[in-house]
């Protein structure tokens, strides 16, 4: 017999309510236009795979990020922030550039560069709105700490 | 059984690296034809970046390609996909996107940068490589770790093994639309990494271990409390795993999905839960140097539902491992542990772990206490090419599955 999956863990309350902080200040000022909801797209341009993981945790119902009006988009189009993983190998330049010429306007782009030290990856190139730059692997609350700050949106559950 | 992980080359020889009934052995070529005995050692041999690359031609035949930006695949990884419509026909996998040349950055560093290097080519794989590669190098310069450092090493590697297994049955329950299961997986995905940063300060397991030591050993106050969560994480997990198998909608996705034979995986020298779903009882568990020994999980089938059924069921066996051996860890106390010495500065060492998607193995060269040579094979460098097998002649929407079942990562394929 099928069993019905919506009534499963309903009782559950897995969504914390708490105060995420942004680990760094902006670069830029806000512009108040993502009030309501922010588009980010992730791109992975060398990372050693932590962030990824990061990105899937953050999307776990601890976090609950769309009650915040934030989700993360299958395209560059769609996108209000790109999220840039990791610090870029050679290859990857062009395939950043290019996704950055996609975003429509107005974007921002964010780094978080996992390993500062790690040698054989190349410094960013020029990134266009280039609000905010993290380093190290920061966790999922950081990061959600970010996007709130970028969105302007109160810190604790809406 | 015996399985070949690598190849050491130089330009006057080479040999066989081959994990012989869980042993690690290191063996001549010697004029004989391991290409005979090892389906693996073409692939081993040439280790290309670019996956099955064959063109592919024949009527409406046309090639695409997937990556290395898509949402589909996030890592930087690409697929060109050779189809006339909807069915795959070939699938090409270009590694080369995520290649950061880490095995010959660790040239000329010491071991101790080195092994930090090793935890950041595949982070969610840090453990298994960083104990592989102190194992390596604790044989090359004569090193003994305490009975201490052994046991917590093994119980961080079956962490490891909780969190990674439960990520890659969280992207199959989403890839198969499955938005109940995959929020409560992704819950419990979180979990498991909270509970790794209680135990070892990272939330990967990064910086706990070292050469011949731990950097610091978990807290033993705390221990009781973290047990207890292993032993709710396999409790909720089991809970959901049952729910799951009922729901025909989710297993007709995985059924048939990018089946491999027993000759097949063996053929491309897979191991880890990839080679256990096709039936084969592997040794990996024997290059646990202590402890008792997990059960072997098998499945027969060798499709994606028998890869997430090996993983599942290691789930909840390495939770209640890891919770039994936990509340036993005040008496490994080890008053010698800081005082580990090497007593060589050259030498050559070999290792294999059991990574949470197969064997992880390393063979290092060390000379007046630098790095001289260090080899990696990973799990997720075979993986690829099964991949690459699994996907032919299936259509597009089985591709996540296929792709999430085999456990594998660019990072990891592309050193």
């Amino acid at each position: 017999m099928i069993r019905w999956w919506p009534v499963f863990g309903l009782k559950r309350r897995l969504t914390e309510k708490k105060e995420y902080i942004s680990p760094v200040d902006l670069r830029q000022p806000k512009t108040g236009i993502f009030n309501r909801s922010l588009f980010v797209y992730i791109i992975d341009v060398g990372s050693s795979n932590a962030l990824n993981f990061e990105i899937s945790a953050l999307e776990s119902p601890q976090y609950n990020i769309h009650r915040f009006g934030i989700f993360l988009t299958d395209s560059p189009r769609h996108a209000d922030v790109l999220l840039i993983l990791g610090r870029p190998v050679t290859k990857m330049l062009e395939p950043l550039k290019e996704t950055i010429s996609q975003l429509p306007k107005p974007f921002y782009t964010v780094t978080i560069d996992d390993h500062p030290d790690q040698p054989g990856l190349n410094e960013y190139p020029e990134l266009p709105n280039h609000i905010a730059a993290l380093t190290g692997v920061p966790s999922p609350d950081k990061i959600l700490g970010l996007l709130l700050d970028i969105a302007k949106t109160k810190r604790k559950e809406s | 059984m015996k399985v070949l992980i690598g190849i050491v080359a130089t330009p006057e020889d080479e040999r066989l690296f081959i994990l012989d009934k869980g042993k690690p052995v290191l063996t001549a070529v010697n004029g004989k034809h391991p290409e005979e005995t090892f389906g693996n050692y073409s692939i081993l041999k040439q280790h290309l970046s670019k996956i099955n690359d064959e063109p592919m031609k024949g009527p409406g035949v046309f090639k695409f390609r997937y990556g290395p930006v898509t949402a589909g695949v996030r890592e930087a990884g690409c697929f060109y996909l050779y189809t006339y419509g909807e069915k795959i026909l070939r699938a090409t996998i270009d590694i080369s996107w995520k290649q950061r040349e880490i095995a010959k950055a660790m040239v000329d560093k010491s071991p101790e940068t080195a092994l930090t290097m090793a935890e950041r080519i595949c982070s969610n794989f840090a453990l298994s490589h960083s104990v592989a590669f102190s194992r390596a190098v604790e044989m090359a310069v004569d090193i003994s770790p305490s009975l201490q450092t052994k046991n917590w090493r093994t119980l961080l590697i079956e962490s490891e093994r909780i969190y990674n297994h439960l990520y890659v049955i969280y992207k199959l329950a989403s890839a198969a639309a499955q938005k109940v299961l995959a929020a409560h997986l992704s819950a419990l995905f979180e979990e498991a990494l909270r509970l790794n940063e209680r135990l070892s300060g990272s939330r990967y397991l990064m910086n706990i271990n070292s050469l011949g030591k731990l950097n610091h050993i978990p807290e033993i106050s705390n221990i009781e409390k973290i047990a207890n969560k292993y032993l709710a994480v396999a409790k909720q997990f089991t809970e959901l795993y049952k729910h799951s198998l009922k729901n025909y909608n989710y297993l007709d996705r995985l059924h048939s999905a990018g089946t491999l034979t027993a000759e097949q995986a063996e053929g491309l020298g897979l191991t880890g839960p990839t080679l256990r779903a096709c039936g084969v009882v592997d040794d990996l568990n024997d290059t646990t140097e202590h402890l008792i020994s997990l059960p072997v999980i098998t499945q027969k089938e060798g499709d994606a539902l028998a890869r997430m059924e090996v993983r599942a069921e290691e789930i909840v066996n390495s939770c209640h491992y890891l919770a039994d051996h936990l509340r036993a860890s005040d008496s490994w106390y080890d008053a010698t542990e800081k005082d580990v010495k090497s007593h060589n500065a050259n030498g050559t060492g070999y290792a294999v772990v059991n990574s949470p998607s197969g064997a992880m193995g390393y063979y290092v060269e060390v000379n007046d206490n630098k790095m001289q040579r260090v080899d990696i094979f990973t799990p997720s460098y075979p993986g690829m090419y099964a991949v690459s097998q699994g996907l032919e002649d299936l259509i597009f929407t089985d591709f996540p599955f296929v792709f999430e079942s085999f456990g594998v990562h660019f990072a990891d394929a592309a050193i």
